[in-house]
């Protein structure tokens, strides 16, 4: 079948999700770019028989190379040369989404610009004349309402018809006759060099001092140093040529809207409605009550309304391998191959899909609060606090998921929109007692502190929290100097949340996960099996086994934390799946769970169990946690959080221990 | 003339932006807002000031609305 390319581009906040949904329904999934870490979508619509190949990109308000997103998406436009680039617009914003498409006429793109959520521009009052609006931009332009899936047809006729067409538009933006001198030169300087982007869209970004650009002409002297002539000449005339070519195309576009909208008759109500939940959600104290509710209720959806169906799935492996086990011992099958088919393979593929139903629900959520509006409300009630740690005011809200789990936590980064803030969010969260720790805590603590159960358990999760910012804080200073900006964000109009698209990304994040951090958690699972396994005249995870061997070598460095036993240092390996293993495994290595609490009691002070907690709560996140780190930030930071992690953890159980022993 | 966070609800106009973080000025460009706009302040301080320009709503930072030095205009609606 014939194949063309659609990119699907515009500013946040103007349903372009929902038209990519409404395009490609669920013919799509997160793309791999490489060292791309935030989410561009790919998906297909057939149309006249020709397969429409759609990347949806992450909405920008421009194309610069100051902040990812938009470095992404202009990499991806510049590399990919579309056939059809469609630029979502709300059209009830027609002046401020304009901006994009001036920008995307500058890099000589195929443009069609879609006014979207045209019955928000009518209860508002506007009223667009498209023809005019074609004739002064030069593109082809079509109105849809995404949600109601109005104007989908048209729009899919038109990326046909203009995917067919050759030529491109060739709007100009003047910048006035001094600038336009200077920018012809430095086309003509610049015309050689081999670059992706037109020599216009070049030579405007050079005189932006626009870095990723500007690299491109480092290694040439002669040319580097006539661009550097006519710009410092530039920079003489227009001390802030950046804001200077904004505003001029700024006023190109308030020119055109001003031609082309017409003001009605205005419905008020839904401003009004937006203006006084605002009043209340973005109160300092209201707010903040808000905030917490919301949170709390997510909580409750994700780990309740997921645990059933975790638990569920958890009893339906252990059904089929305690079955398996059975029939294949009948068939006479080796045990070896029993026990690598049911604890290896069925307890691997048990330990991923488990995260499977709280992860779906999360992103659910998650799309219902982006969608409606109140995510960008929540990242200003908490912006004053994580600005002071030098994080986003958005990184709250993954944090606190998790205590939850981490797994799904550092999935929810993805709201974030710079690198660098999602990178010491992703690095905070494993610090965020999770509820798998919770088991280790309940039976030390059961054993050793009785009379304290409730202050030694708030202790922990405070030590958490507490060593969680500090490593922000830390990190922030190692790798990132820059100052985080202040906060600004659009604030769209609120509204009800589409299910379907809620379901969508619920699917489509859920999927992505299971696909790319499963592979590892699964190799991992049959590492620590292969080691627990054998050799075969070993019990299983046994003194002589490997990785009973492993934890005997381990054992005398966790000596100065207070508990060096080989037994201890494989329930800890063990825990790399999963922490709650650290309880089974003790269970297991010690012969079952009376003598288990005798065992404890005997080997372990109250001192040291607590130095052991801590060492819990702290040392490397579980292999889901790396796997998903890895997945999300790069190998570099899974490494480094997990080295950083299990550094720490020792670090502070050993001083906790040693420090106390003196009294 | 104020700081924006200073000021409560109606309708001003920026007389000059004063931030030393270039990214934030130029978010604000971005977003349409320039020295010598009108705007419409919806929320005011304490919390995040939300202004309104030709229909887009931006929530601006304290931090930063104490850079926006504005000027009250006249007050029909």
């Amino acid at each position: 079948m014939e194949e063309r390319q659609v990119i699907l581009t515009g500013n946040p906040n103007t349903g372009k999700t929902t038209i990519f949904n409404a395009l490609t329904g669920l013919h799509q999934k997160t793309g791999n770019w490489p060292g791309v870490t935030v989410e561009v979508k790919e998906g297909f619509f057939i149309y006249e028989g020709i397969n429409f190949k759609t990347i949806d990109l992450p909405g920008t308000y421009s194309l610069t190379s100051f902040t990812e997103d938009e470095r992404v998406a202009r990499d991806i436009l510049v590399r990919e040369k579309a056939d059809a680039v469609v630029v979502i617009v709300d059209s009830s914003n027609l002046e401020r989404n304009l901006y994009l498409v001036t920008l995307l006429l500058e890099l000589e793109q195929k443009v069609i610009v879609d006014l979207n959520m045209y019955d928000i521009a009518r209860d508002r009052g506007l009223a667009i004349d498209i023809n005019h609006l074609e004739k002064l931009l030069g593109t082809r332009c079509v109105i849809t309402i995404g949600n109601k899936k109005t104007g989908i047809e048209i729009l899919k006729k038109t990326i046909y018809e203009v995917s067919k067409q050759v030529k491109q538009p060739t709007t100009k933006i003047n910048y006035g006759k001094e600038v336009e001198e200077e920018i012809l030169h430095l086309e003509n300087i610049v015309r050689d060099i081999s670059t992706p982007y037109p020599p216009r869209f070049f030579a405007l970004r050079l005189l932006e001092k626009d870095t990723e650009i500007w690299s491109h002409i480092k290694g040439q002297s002669n040319i580097h140093n006539e661009v550097k002539k006519i710009t410092e000449h530039i920079y003489n005339k227009f001390p802030d040529i950046e804001k200077y070519l904004i505003e001029k195309r700024y006023g190109f576009i308030h020119g055109l809207a001003e031609e082309c909208t017409k003001r009605t008759e205005v419905m008020e109500e839904k401003i009004e409605i937006t203006n006084k939940l605002d009043r209340a959600f973005t109160h300092p104290f209201y707010g903040t009550l808000f905030f917490l509710f919301f949170i709390w209720v997510t909580f409750n959806i994700v780990f309740n309304w997921g645990s059933p169906f975790t638990d569920m799935l958890g009893k339906l492996f252990s059904f089929t391998s305690i079955n398996l086990k059975r029939v294949l011992f009948s068939m006479g099958c080796p045990g070896w191959v029993i026990s690598f088919l049911t604890d290896g393979i069925i307890g691997g593929v048990g330990s991923i899909l488990v995260f499977f139903p709280n992860i779906f629900l999360l992103f659910f959520i998650f799309a219902g609060l982006e969608d409606s509006g109140y995510m960008a409300r929540a990242a200003f009630v908490t912006d004053r606090l994580m600005h002071k740690i030098g994080l986003h005011g958005k990184s709250a809200i993954p944090m606190i998921l998790g205590f939850g789990c981490n797994v799904p936590a550092i999935m929810a980064t993805r709201t974030l929109e710079t690198k660098k803030d999602r990178v010491l969010t992703i690095l905070t969260i494993p610090f965020m007692s999770c509820s798998a720790r919770l088991p280790v805590y309940l039976l030390f603590i059961g054993i050793f502190f009785q009379n304290h159960r409730g202050s030694i358990l708030f202790s922990l999760y405070l030590v958490g929290i507490v060593l969680g910012l500090s490593t922000a804080r830390l990190f922030k200073r190692l790798f990132f100097k820059e100052e985080t900006p202040p906060l600004i964000m659009e604030l769209p109009l609120y509204h009800t949340p589409d299910i379907k698209d809620m379901l969508i990304s619920g699917w489509e994040r859920s999927y992505l996960f299971l696909r790319k951090a499963g592979t590892i958690i699964f190799s991992g699972v049959i590492i620590i099996w292969i080691l627990s396994y054998f050799p075969r005249s070993a019990s299983y995870a046994g003194e002589n086994s490997f990785i009973g061997m492993m934890g005997g070598k381990l054992a005398p460095f966790l000596r100065p934390a207070g508990f060096g036993y080989w037994q201890v240092a494989v329930a800890l390996l063990f825990g790399l799946l999963a922490k709650e293993l650290v309880v089974g495994t003790l269970g297991t290595v010690f012969g079952g769970e009376v003598a288990l609490t005798k065992a404890l009691s005997s080997i372990f002070t109250p001192l040291s169990a607590y130095a052991f907690m801590l060492m819990t709560l702290l040392y490397i996140p579980c292999m889901a946690t790396i796997a998903v780190i890895k997945q999300e930030a790069g190998t570099k930071w899974a490494i480094l959080a997990t080295i950083y992690s299990i550094f720490i953890g020792w670090l502070v159980a050993t001083l906790f221990y040693q420090g106390f022993r003196l009294y | 003339m104020q700081p924006l966070n200073k000021v409560s609800t109606g309708r001003y106009k920026i007389v000059r932006i004063e931030t030393p973080c270039r990214p934030a000025h130029r978010r604000l460009m971005m977003l349409g807002v320039f020295e010598g706009d009108e705007i419409e302040v919806i929320k005011p301080a304490p919390g995040p000031v939300i202004l309104e320009k030709n229909g887009t709503r931006i929530g601006i930072g304290q931090g930063l609305a104490a850079g926006i030095m504005v000027e009250q205009t006249k007050e029909d609606k």
